[in-house]
């Protein structure tokens, strides 16, 4: 009970109660290993199909995530309305991460168009830029310190697995094993957060009161 | 000792709110002022009260008029969501104004 009264502060702990389960965290780790298991299938499937693929496993583990929610973590989290403050600085963060992206797709359109094919290692520092500056935008406006680290992870898997590939240590220009580690920490992280949420808020005791248990 | 009801200088403090004034009661305030709404679980985590303690907590706030509570149901269990009303918004920012006052002027 002894704690410091600051209305920042509460408004940020009250944010964080609700979003701070991991289940984020495995969501963003199953969406980057379609970037190391895509390649393989490239090859067979064509670079559209071997993405389109992923798409009935997404939604599982969306549903997944939607049930867990509504079952494991609400009961023991509760649930809470986010105030206007809150509420504005969510849609300055969507707003920015759109502006972010339609940028981003406009520089590739006129990139592609002026010069035909990129060449893949100023592509991949790109693709690595572009995922890092999404992180981090992510990681101020929501409050998430680790995003950071996932922009940073995530931003080095490009270049990373590219010059795996061109000094002849990985196929598949190295993003198997460079998305494959970054997805690999994100899901750990976020089943490491999310067992640690279940086993220190324990369901509520029914009966006292009856009311809300 | 220094009465507050009598001394002037100590006359801010006879101005706080004693229904906001009490530790529990202000972080539950504090954790409304700042969301929309928020259920009894919500409540009890962030500010580590057990389950009868907030239930004593809230009736005293309502009583007061500070907050709202609205009872619903979500399938076939009840819920109640809380909320701070016009009043306790207004009450809690008068309480950190005489708060800040009084702590303003004091001597260091």
């Amino acid at each position: 009970m002894a704690q410091q009264i600051s209305l920042k502060e509460a408004e940020r702990r009250a944010f964080r109660a609700t979003y701070n389960d991991g289940l984020w965290d495995i969501l963003l780790g199953c969406v980057f290993l379609m970037f190391a298991i895509g390649p393989f299938l490239s090859p067979n499937l064509g670079d559209f199909w071997s993405s389109v693929v992923f798409l009935p496993f997404w939604g599982l583990v969306f549903l997944g995530i939607w049930l867990v929610r509504k079952y494991v973590v609400r009961p023991r989290v509760g649930a809470v309305k986010l105030g206007p403050a809150r509420k504005a600085r969510l849609m300055r963060f969507r707003v920015v991460m759109l502006s972010v992206n339609v940028i981003a797709l406009l520089l590739g359109a006129v990139a592609a168009m002026r010069f035909g094919r990129i060449p893949g290692r100023m592509t991949t520092i790109i693709f690595g830029l572009i995922l890092l500056i999404g992180f981090s935008i992510a990681a101020y406006f929501l409050d998430f310190s680790r995003l950071y680290l996932y922009g940073l992870l995530a931003g080095l898997s490009p270049p990373m697995g590219e010059w795996l590939y061109v000094s002849g240590f990985a196929s598949h220009h190295g993003f198997p094993i460079t998305f494959g580690t970054t997805a690999g920490i994100m899901i750990l992280a976020g089943l490491t957060i999310f067992v640690r949420l279940v086993r220190k808020n324990p369901l509520p005791i029914e009966g006292i009161p009856s009311e809300e248990a | 000792m220094a009465n507050p009801q009598t001394d002037p200088e100590l006359h801010p403090l006879a101005d706080i709110d004693q229904i906001v004034h009490a530790p529990a009661r202000l972080m539950v305030l504090t954790y409304l002022y700042v969301v929309e709404s928020a259920d009894y679980v919500f409540l009890m985590r962030l500010t580590g009260l057990t389950w009868g303690n907030l239930s004593t907590h809230l009736r005293k706030l309502e009583e007061a008029g500070y907050i709202a509570i609205k009872k619903e149901f979500k399938g076939k269990k009840p819920h109640s969501v809380i909320s701070l009303t016009r009043q306790g918004r207004t009450a809690f920012r008068n309480y950190k104004k005489s708060l800040q006052q009084v702590l303003d002027d004091l001597p260091d």
